[in-house]
């Protein structure tokens, strides 16, 4: 039969991951050559921390992306989470931490369910509906936080870091609480893969109509994509509270874009049904060691967002041109 | 017994009649064979029986009870499963995931994946031996897919299984593994649908046979009872001589050559085409549906910018890549699927008529108002367009009004040669009379040429003065004025005759 | 062969309202909006006459050209099809703003030399967003999102080199702030810009084909026209006319800012929707677009009456655009 041609396809499906990963660890030993003490646990701890957001908030649009969908509003819904959890706070009151835990997350939940009915039931196209629902975020936020300013428990910071609040407060050896939260994000994952819900996502992102004519409820498949994706932007949110204790309505703006880019430099492709959680959180880690490295290299902040913004369009630019290719190579074969 | 009886089944799209009065019925463990043209309803029907579409009168019997079914995932439920030509798979999903797609099973909350892969292996090991289970569906070859198809329609154990031109993509090694498979269904009293164009391999599975024609069934055979005849069954097809055969001489209005293309290439679909048109010509392309003959005109009207090959139109050398070839050379396209190719559906009819002219070189830049309102109200006029005026909407015309918009854009042009595809499909017979005449008169008058695909032989027949029998994107028969009747139309077409057709037709044979 | 003569429409008056539908509904919208607030603020403050009145109107006006010129950009974008966006607008006209406001610095004379480089600028850009999203095919919002980064972040490193500094030309300022009678000087620019897109889609072979690209792509590509090349274009003169209108904010405010541009962008693509013209492409009526800035520009005035300000503002254009592309496409779209 035409072995031969599937083993060379295979190869050429295969190659996402295996670059991504490639060059992720190019960029750890330029940085690791770059930075002094590299290697010290107190190191990788501040990067850990700082990479933390970009690399939650990319699983969570590494999944929406897979489902056929995209979210623009991640950033600015991140920042009203946070917003309205700091509002909430008060250090004098204990429990209003767990209020405000409790409200953060119904927030934090609403924002997926609108994103899904909008995407999903209304079929709107996701793009430009998550633009929207984008400016709905960012002016409940600056409802809620027209300056600055928020507060928090005490017993809050402990979200951030254990150690805060009395886990092993000597002993350096204690595994970061950054890395508890990623690895719970990695298991609410591992679960969902495994459930038809994991399997319908990968089918809906594939092909909507197919899935739709098989008896798959292709709505109610996204919007639990969205609200996935919503807990992700909680657990942000909430380590991000206790990080700062405050919050401001614009922080998320240039976030989402960042995302974005880390998911498909993470080999998710935009064209959904395909790619690996995962592997979001290398896309991740190569932006910010990216960032890092411009950092290095001295150049300013300034160019940050346009580093950024070109690594966009490239990351974009070859994910589409990989599967432009891909679809080539199948014109002789395939018919659908 | 029956397991299924549809009866007086009628169904209209829109105006245009599928099925007037047709009846079917399957029995346990026997598989059926439908039979008819393009439009003779056989594909409708069965599309009815599973859901796809909805029966407009008549009654459907499964298993003792009348029913009636809203989409194809209900019928699966019930039993009733059916394998498309437009294949149901997710192209991001492997093998077997396909394969219990819609139906998996479950440990707790977990999906149980090793009963799926289990499931497929039991059948694919007798459909399609060796196949790696694991692999992105998408990365199959089409006969692979199709098969995956099947198997996923064969997991729910239907009791009914209709199989809607399944060997159109299989090799021949496939086809054999899956006839070798239904004998095993059929043993276990599934009963199955079974429809193809290869009339050999119709022969060759069905225990009896159906024939359709426009809508209504026009004859049966039993293969237990009555001997396997051919010709029988092709004249069943075709339908005895209704009147006399137009019988027209073959002669062209001038010996120049208008058209000449060589080593058309394109992907699968077109395979090293050539052929020339003289001056004043109507050469038809026929063949069964699918065949490249869509392709053909696509391709030389410039969409693909991957094809290869050279054209010579009038004396001037053009590579077939770009449109704007093209429509600067005078071949210019009258699509069948106007919807997708042809129209503006929203803008007016004004609007639609003067929009091609802009592609052309040494327009200017505002648009001569006046001069070109004038031009479209007289082209519609000479078409006989049914409106109110030329600011109306398009798509507020009826589809035969709206097609001689199509063609009549192009009227204002010098056209040297007109690639007609479809050009009357899903249009009322008035306005089908009036396309046809006025193009005809054109084709006298200013010598035009024209290339001709219908999918509708009548139109072949009367308007041709040579046919070119298109099979798996090559030309393989041509037929000359008297030549050209239904009955060898159809026979060229299934490449019934020896000495015609690849090489796999006469081994089968 | 049946012959049916051509008859025109009844009532012309009737015809011309169906001709002009869209406009009259986003006049109505306009209207709608003023009265509102005219109730809304009379009624909570017992003032009258100071939301509805022609000297606020003319100010909303004013406020709302930058809309309507940035308007401009999406329409062009919007209207040749392909889910067609540009989010760039804004700090392509603010590094325009910014380079051009040391040319003009404060003289007439440098004018020429400042539009010329201001389209110069945009043109640029504009080409960098066009190729991307018509040849290569990726998606326009994030394209033209990611451009507005790459440009953001040669704003911030220019002015880290050379400071903002330069006031803009006597004329410009003239054109962008002031004021003849109730009239302000700025409706010349838009009126001019109105004449001239509706002659474009109106009448002319390029207005034509932009349309026809956005209607049904296949058709157009197969009646011989040059889609990709044309859609870069359009993208090229969003941003050509995006230069040129950071030009008229540095009048505008006086001197150059570094986030002159930005907040413009939302608007401008809301306004469109406002104005009733199809997002999907095929469609063009600027006219509507401007009444659809008026109304939002309306807003945003009642919101800041109201003392939401800008979170009143953000959350309305998020609301008002979703709730407006959910009536349009659920009036297309079945499944």
């Amino acid at each position: 039969m035409n072995s031969k041609r599937n083993k060379a396809l295979k190869s050429l499906t295969g190659r996402s991951e295996a670059s991504t990963l490639l060059i992720l660890i190019i960029m750890i030993i330029i940085v690791a050559c770059l930075q002094k003490g590299f290697f010290k646990w107190s190191t990788m701890d501040g990067y850990l921390n700082a990479f933390f957001p970009l690399i939650i908030l990319a699983m969570g649009q590494g999944i929406v992306i897979i489902a056929g969908g995209l979210d623009m509003s991640c950033g600015t819904a991140m920042a009203m989470v946070l917003c309205v959890m700091t509002k909430i706070m008060n250090p004098n009151v204990s429990s209003s931490g767990v209020t405000a835990l409790l409200v953060g997350l119904g927030v934090a939940l609403l924002t997926g369910i609108v994103n899904g009915i909008v995407v999903g039931y209304l079929r709107l196209p996701p793009v430009i509906a998550t633009y929207a629902t984008s400016y709905v975020w960012l002016g409940i936020a600056l409802f809620v936080t027209p300056t600055p300013g928020g507060q928090m428990t005490s017993w809050f910071k402990g979200f951030y870091d254990l150690r805060k609040i009395g886990f092993n407060a000597s002993s350096k050896q204690v595994m970061p609480t950054a890395l508890i939260w990623l690895l719970i994000a990695c298991i609410i994952w591992a679960v969902v893969r495994r459930t038809k819900t994991g399997r319908y996502i990968y089918a809906v992102g594939s092909h909507n109509d197919n899935s739709y004519a098989s008896g798959i409820n292709t709505a109610k498949i996204q919007l639990r994509a969205y609200l996935l994706n919503s807990i992700f932007i909680y657990i942000v949110a909430v380590f991000n509270a206790a990080q700062n204790g405050s919050g401001s309505a614009h922080m998320g703006d240039t976030l989402t874009l960042q995302v974005i880019a880390a998911a498909i430099v993470g080999g998710i492709a935009m064209t959904g049904g395909k790619g690996n959680v995962y592997a979001a959180i290398a896309g991740a880690l190569i932006m910010s060691f990216v960032s890092k490295i411009i950092y290095f290299a001295g150049i300013t902040s300034a160019y940050q967002t346009l580093v950024s913004g070109l690594i966009i369009i490239a990351a974009i630019a070859s994910s589409i041109l990989y599967s432009v290719r891909q679809k080539k190579a199948l014109l002789k074969g395939v018919s659908e | 017994m029956a397991i299924l009886t549809a009866t007086g089944i009628q169904k209209n799209f829109g105006g245009v009649v599928a099925l007037k009065n047709a009846n079917l019925s399957c029995e346990k463990g026997k598989i059926t064979g439908l039979l008819g043209t393009n439009g003779s309803g056989k594909s409708t029907l069965s599309k009815i029986i599973t859901g796809v579409f909805s029966k407009d009168a008549g009654t459907i019997v499964y298993d003792g009870k009348e029913v009636e079914y809203r989409n194809p995932h209900e019928a699966k439920m019930n039993g009733i499963s059916m394998v498309f030509q437009n294949l149901s798979l997710i192209p991001d999903l492997n093998v077997w995931q396909n394969i219990i797609f819609g139906v998996e099973d479950k440990k707790g909350i977990f999906l149980d994946n090793a009963k799926a892969i289990a499931l497929s292996h039991e059948i694919l090991d007798d459909l399609m031996p060796g196949i790696d289970v694991n692999q992105k569906v998408c990365n199959l070859n089409p006969g692979e897919q199709q098969i995956t198809e099947i198997a996923k329609a064969i997991a729910v154990n239907p009791k009914i299984l209709i199989l809607d031109e399944p060997t159109a993509a299989l090799e021949k090694e496939e086809v054999e593994n899956l006839f070798r498979y239904m004998h095993k269904l059929a043993g276990k009293g599934v009963a199955m649908i079974f429809t193809s164009h290869r009339l050999w391999e119709v022969m060759e599975i069905c225990d009896n046979v159906v024939v359709f024609r426009n809508g209504v069934n026009v004859g049966e055979m039993d293969f237990e009872k009555d001997k396997r005849d051919v010709d029988a069954i092709v004249r069943m097809i075709t339908g005895e001589a209704a009147g006399v055969h137009v019988t027209k001489e073959y002669h062209p209005l001038s010996e120049d050559t208008m058209l000449e293309v060589s080593g058309l290439n394109y992907g699968k679909y077109l395979r090293d085409i050539g052929f020339t048109v003289k001056k004043g010509e109507v050469l038809g392309i026929g063949g069964l549906a699918g065949q490249g003959q869509n392709e053909l005109m696509l391709a030389l009207a410039g969409n693909y910018p991957e094809a290869d090959g050279d054209v010579n139109i009038a004396g001037t050398k053009i590579k077939p890549n770009r449109p704007g070839n093209a429509v600067q050379n005078g071949m210019l396209f009258v699509p069948g699927d106007r919807q997708r190719e042809g129209i503006f559906a929203n803008n007016s009819i004004y609007y639609n008529m003067i929009f091609p002219k802009l592609g052309l070189r040494k327009q200017p830049f505002f648009t001569p108002t006046k001069k070109y309102r004038k031009e479209a109200e007289e082209i519609c006029d000479a078409l006989s367009v049914r409106m109110r005026n030329i600011d109306q909407e398009l798509y507020s015309l009826s589809g035969g009004n709206q097609q001689k918009i199509v063609v009549g854009k192009w009227l204002s042009f010098d056209i040297n040669v007109l690639l007609l595809d479809d050009p009357a499909k899903g249009v009322d017979v008035a306005a089908k009379r009036d396309l046809y005449s006025f193009i005809m008169k054109m084709v006298k008058e200013k010598d035009m040429s024209v290339i001709l695909y219908a999918s509708d032989n009548d139109e072949l027949i009367s308007y041709c003065d040579r046919l070119l029998i298109m099979y798996e994107g090559k030309i393989v028969s041509e037929l000359k004025g008297n030549e050209i009747h239904d009955d060898s139309i159809v026979a060229c077409s299934m490449c019934v005759n020896s000495g015609e057709g690849s090489v796999d037709e006469q081994q089968a044979e | 062969m049946e012959n049916r003569p051509v008859q025109l429409e009844q009532h012309p008056v009737r015809n011309f309202y169906l001709r002009n539908n869209k406009v009259f509904n986003t006049l109505l919208m306009v209207i709608i909006v003023f009265v509102g607030g005219e109730l809304i603020i009379g009624l909570k403050t017992g003032t009258w006459g100071t939301f509805l009145s022609v000297t606020q109107i003319f100010i909303t006006i004013r406020l709302a050209a930058f809309i309507m010129l940035f308007g401009l950009c999406q329409q062009l974008v919007i209207c040749v099809g392909n889910a067609g966006l540009d989010l760039s607008v804004g700090y392509i006209a603010t590094l325009a703003g910014i380079i051009t406001g040391h040319i003009m610095n404060s003289s007439n004379a440098g004018i020429p030399l400042a539009l010329i480089t201001a389209m110069a600028v945009g043109a640029f850009f504009g080409l960098g967003n066009g190729f991307f999203t018509s040849y290569l095919g990726l998606p326009s919002l994030v394209v033209t999102m990611a451009m507005a980064n790459i440009v953001q972040g040669i704003v911030n490193a220019y002015t880290k080199a050379v400071p903002i500094d330069g006031y803009g030309s006597p004329a410009i300022v003239w054109l962008s702030s002031n004021f003849v009678g109730p009239f302000p000087c700025i409706i010349l620019v838009i009126i001019a810009a109105v004449v001239i897109m509706t002659i474009l889609f109106g009448k002319t072979r390029t207005g034509i084909k932009l349309l026809g690209i956005g209607a049904n792509e296949t058709t157009a590509y197969l009646s011989g026209v040059r889609v990709k090349k044309i859609r870069m274009m359009a993208f090229m003169v969003s941003g050509i006319v995006a230069g040129l209108t950071g030009v008229l904010l540095v009048g505008s405010l006086g001197r150059a800012s570094m986030d002159m541009g930005s907040n413009y962008v939302m608007p401008s693509i809301v306004a469109v929707v406002v104005g009733g013209v199809a997002i999907g492409g095929g469609e063009a009526n600027y006219l509507s677009v401007c009444l659809g800035a008026i109304v939002l520009q309306s807003l945003t005035n009642l919101f800041v009456a109201l003392g939401w300000g800008d979170a009143g503002k953000w959350l309305g254009y998020g609301a008002i655009l979703i709730i407006m592309l959910t009536a349009y496409i659920r009036g297309k779209r079945v499944r």
